[in-house]
């Protein structure tokens, strides 16, 4: 079935109204990269086009090389966290039916409804006390545990969407159910992990208040704490230059990312095919 | 729910099968328990303690003084502000984006390559961080380096640069299009993923019966992309509830604190005015009212859900 | 009678030992030994602190390792550390928030340290007056901002008025910014950050204490924002605003994002602005047009916001020894003339302040001198009444000068609310 007999309008007007939009939705993007290599008084590149402000961002603080790397490590470990949690209770959820398994679920969807500013310090107090306060990895345990929410969902209704007959002809063959869950079911399911994943890098890339609050060492900094650095020094006067420069080199490996791995996401959204 | 296979096994006594399924999926479910009691439930309790007591930022505990804390945020003077606004907030951007979300749906969901393209034009501001995104804007709206007030002011078509966040009106404008903006993709994916489980015979019989465009739409559309639209209702507004970052960012509550939404509050409580406790009052009813209104919503989208 | 000899010369002993140590001191203030210190501060002091802190590296055994936080979220990330017992060893404060933590506890109590301390009667007084709490002293000055009044020569001169002569009241500046206002051509009189309120705490204060008023009570506990001397500040800047002598609707918007960039583009006449030169200069400013002069009052007089950071040994830090020997190195000749003055900054060390690096430009001069003339407000809820963007000031003061400035008085009560929790 054709676009135009669901929607009503004809093949002209389809192709000028989605064309229209496309623009509209591409344009701050395109603008922001245009704005990163623009003049600009009071930034790293004054006079004529160029891209001074990349490299006064290259040279800030620690060094944007090792800053990224540690955006990259805490983007890792959170989507590695996020997929072994949400994977085994998305499929514990889906397949089995145990006392309190009801009240476990709503209580992992109802972290969506605590705002992290009310958690923040109690937090960074529990996070002291283990021992994990400056730390890589107390932050990332902090982001996958606010992306549990949409994960295990995500993974419960992939589960649901496979046919029992796969699982039982395995275990009819002697499988156990860690096997069943490892050589049978994963597989099945690679378009929601692959959602998960993405959805938990984008989230871990672009976090900000976390790691303000609980990564001290300056070895430890990561790029959205380095960009708000960057774009407001003296007199609380903005880097405007710095600050586009800065939306650019986060923008750019979740753009790509999200270009490559496209195929994948878009069936995970419709393997759960949303039931009621 | 468990699949009715004897298990050989369990013949050789010890747990019957069904006990050990039970016991597997628990054991399944640990790392989410751990993570959530750990890192969710025990922090929770925390806040709620806090709200008993009076609790300084910087000097710590204090006497126990329910319920002052409540009383005290319901009557802090931008308390009521900010939960007018935020619901102000929350149904203009829902409309907005549910309303989107679902055009953009009906217009990509083809196979076609073009529509392959558009989806990921649309999808493309979802992968921006959300204070990437509102940095994006704060540049965008700039009446000195943005790319609509400066190029229309030098063409003379307009006289001064256009007030993007001057005005409490055009401040909540200028935010919703930038949060329309970033999240209608994700809800065009929700929708179309609703669009495209619909089976094509039910269009087909419809358009046999002669119906229009629109009788299709709000007669066969509409029903069976139910569960789409709820989940996709539930999620907006919860997270407009709770919209922070976005106004943090670009207007900081100005102008003349018409911006504050309910989170800020909460934020400013615990951070400038260094109050914990009236914070965590404030976070508590929050969650309250949260708790009761997806209760609710979640009550309502299913109980006349056919499927 | 042996026992009283020997006793009397084993107290002359005593005292000797006792006094050698301070005789000593008069060298090397706290200790160099290696200790690796952690130190935070601001953003918007990152390009100073910086210098200084290399400098001092590369000279000292001990290290210092700075962590530099975004400055719109410095409180939040302090309040948390605190919350949580992780302060560093040492960390900075803007100095209207530092009544705030020495009230809080945060700092050590470092008064015995600074009254001992050679030469500590030559470092702004203001910096550390604003440090000190009950009577104990708990911080001195890191990194000064102060506010002058720039002019633009260039503007004055196509004006009418001396190029060389900058106002020396209120009235004159105000006067000056309309005779500069009348070129028109996207040229404005004045300019300031309409919808700051650190903008203006930053730039009007000044006003009133030359005049000899103030907007706060000695211990920061009562407003007077509606006193008669505040009324009349805000009429002249109220007609300024009616009049469009300042870029409108730029004013009434300005967030303190931008405040600082209009007078580098040449077409503001006369505005408040940081004592510093950096980064003023442009394609459309030469730096010879660049005029300084403090800021006066309604009478006349000169003073000055004695601002930028102040810095003290958190409650948390364990090698105060140490962290005192970076602090007192701070205020030393070495530090204030290589770092600081070599690279065009504000001294807070008045005795210095013609030294050979800033005694070319007699503007420079200028900027050290004026910091004894100045002050810095204090009050133990500053931040949420003054720089809060949801805070009292910021309604006051709008109120008065884009509105009729009917509900001053009323606004005031909000104020000292805020002020007493």
């Amino acid at each position: 079935m054709s676009n135009t007999q669901h929607t009503g309008i004809g093949r002209t007007p389809y192709f000028v109204l989605t064309g229209g939009l496309a623009i509209i939705f591409l344009f701050p993007l395109l603008w922001s990269l245009f704005a990163s290599v623009s003049p600009q008084p009071g930034t790293g590149q004054t006079i004529g086009f160029g891209f001074g402000n990349y490299a006064t961002m290259f040279l800030f603080g620690a060094g944007l090389p090792l800053i990224a790397l540690n955006s990259i490590f805490v983007s890792g470990l959170t989507v590695a966290i996020t997929l072994v949690v949400s994977a085994l209770g998305g499929y514990a959820f889906a397949r089995f039916k145990f006392w309190g398994s009801d009240a476990l679920f709503l209580l992992t969807l109802s972290i969506l409804m605590v705002p992290f500013a009310s958690l923040i310090i109690p937090l960074y107090v529990l996070l002291n006390k283990l021992g994990l306060s400056n730390s890589l990895l107390g932050v990332s345990l902090i982001i996958a545990m606010y992306q549990l929410p949409f994960a295990t969902f995500m993974m419960r209704i992939s589960f649901e969407a496979i046919p029992r007959d796969l699982e039982e002809s395995a275990m009819i063959d002697g499988c156990g159910t860690f096997s069943v869950l490892w050589r049978i079911m994963l597989p099945s399911v690679t378009p929601g992990l692959v959602t998960v994943g993405l959805f938990a890098f984008l989230a871990a890339w672009n976090e900000f208040f976390a790691p303000l609050i609980m990564l001290t060492d300056p070895n430890k900094q990561t790029l959205p704490v380095a960009m708000a650095n960057l774009r407001q020094q003296t007199m609380g006067v903005i880097n405007y230059g710095a600050t586009e420069a800065g939306v650019v080199v986060m923008a750019v490996p979740c753009v790509i990312l999200f270009l490559l791995l496209q195929r994948y996401y878009v069936r995970g959204f419709m393997s759960g095919a949303v039931k009621g | 729910m468990t699949p009715d296979v004897p298990d050989a096994h369990a013949a050789r006594g010890g747990l019957s099968f069904f006990v050990r399924r039970q016991l597997m999926g628990f054991v399944y479910t640990i790392p989410t328990l751990v993570l959530v009691v750990l890192l969710f439930v025990t922090p929770l309790l925390l806040v709620a303690k806090m709200s008993l007591s009076s609790w300084a930022l910087l000097t710590g505990e204090g006497a126990y003084n329910f319920p002052k804390n409540f009383v005290a945020i319901s009557r802090n003077q931008l308390f009521w502000p900010a939960v007018w606004f935020t619901i102000e907030y929350t149904v203009v951007v829902t409309i907005l984006l549910l309303g989107l979300g679902l055009g953009l749906a009906m217009l990509v969901q083809a196979q076609s390559r073009w529509a392959n393209i558009m989806r990921t034009v649309f999808l493309l501001p979802v992968s921006l961080g959300l204070a990437a995104a509102s940095l994006l804007a704060y540049g965008f709206y700039s009446p000195s380096i943005g790319p609509i007030s400066p190029p229309l002011e030098q063409l003379g078509l307009i006289q001064g640069p256009i007030g993007f966040l001057t005005t409490s009106l055009s401040a909540l404008m200028s935010t919703t299009f930038l949060v329309v903006w970033k999240y209608a993709g994700f809800y065009m994916l929700i929708l179309v993923v609703g669009l495209q489980g619909i089976p094509d015979d039910l269009f087909e019989a419809a358009s046999l019966d002669g119906a229009s465009a629109r009788q299709t739409f709000r007669y066969v559309t509409l029903p069976l992309l139910r569960p789409s639209l709820s989940l996709a209702l539930i999620l907006c507004v919860t997270g407009s509830l709770l919209a922070f970052d976005q106004f943090f960012i670009l207007t900081k509550g100005a102008p003349d604190n018409s911006t504050v939404t309910v989170v800020q509050v909460i934020y400013r409580e615990a951070f400038q005015r260094q109050n914990l406790g009236t914070a965590s009052a404030l976070s508590i009813i929050v969650l309250v009212v949260l708790v009761l209104l997806n209760a609710l919503q979640f009550r309502f989208l299913r109980g006349s859900d056919r499927d | 009678m042996r026992l009283t000899k020997f006793t009397a010369v084993a107290a002359a002993l005593a005292v000797l030992l006792v006094a050698a140590p301070a005789i000593a001191q008069d060298a090397v203030q706290g200790v160099d030994d290696g200790t690796q210190l952690t130190l935070w501060t601001r953003a918007a002091t990152q390009a100073r602190a910086d210098q200084l802190i290399q400098a001092y590296n590369a000279s000292h055994k001990n290290q210092v390792t700075a962590t530099y936080v975004p400055t719109d979220d410095y409180q939040t990330k302090v309040g948390a550390a605190a919350a949580a017992n992780g302060l560093p060893d040492l960390f900075s404060a803007d100095v209207v928030f530092m009544p705030n933590w020495t009230s809080a506890g945060l700092f050590q109590d470092i008064t015995d340290k600074i009254n001992n301390m050679p030469g500590i009667d030559k470092v702004a007084q203001a910096g550390i007056n604003v440090a000190t709490w009950d009577g104990k002293k708990y911080g001195m000055p890191f990194v000064a901002d102060l506010s002058v009044w720039m002019w633009n020569k260039k503007l004055f001169k196509e004006a009418g008025l001396d190029p060389e002569k900058g106002p020396t009241t209120l009235q004159e500046f105000a006067d000056d910014a309309r005779a500069v206002n009348k070129l028109g051509n996207g040229v404005s009189g004045t300019f300031w950050g309409g919808n700051c309120g650190g903008c203006e705490v930053f730039t009007w204060f000044p006003i009133a204490w030359a005049d000899g008023a103030d907007i706060l009570n000695a211990d920061g506990t009562e407003s007077h924002a509606n006193s008669d001397e505040w009324k009349a500040i805000y009429k002249v800047f109220h007609d300024l605003a009616a009049d469009n002598i300042t870029k409108m609707p730029e004013t009434k918007d300005e967030t303190g994002a931008t405040w600082t960039s209009y007078f580098s583009k040449g077409i503001i006449g006369v505005m408040p602005m940081p004592a510093s030169l950096t980064g003023v200069a442009s394609d459309q400013l030469a730096d010879a047009d660049i005029g300084v002069t403090p800021i006066a009052g309604i009478k006349g007089g000169q003073s000055t916001f004695v601002g930028g950071d102040d810095i003290g040994i958190s409650r948390d830090s364990k090698k105060a020894d140490a962290a005192w020997n970076f602090l007192s190195w701070l205020q030393s000749d070495e530090a204030q003339i290589e770092v600081v003055a070599k690279n065009g900054n504000v001294l807070t060390r008045s005795d210095l302040s013609d030294n050979k690096y800033s005694s070319a430009d007699p503007r420079l001069v200028l900027f050290n001198q004026i910091a004894s003339k100045g002050q810095t407000p204090l009050a133990k809820n500053f931040g949420a009444t003054f720089n809060d963007p949801q805070g009292p000031w910021l309604v006051l003061m709008r109120n008065a000068v884009f509105g009729d400035g009917s509900s001053v008085d009323a606004d005031n009560q909000a104020m000292n609310d805020s002020l007493n929790p």
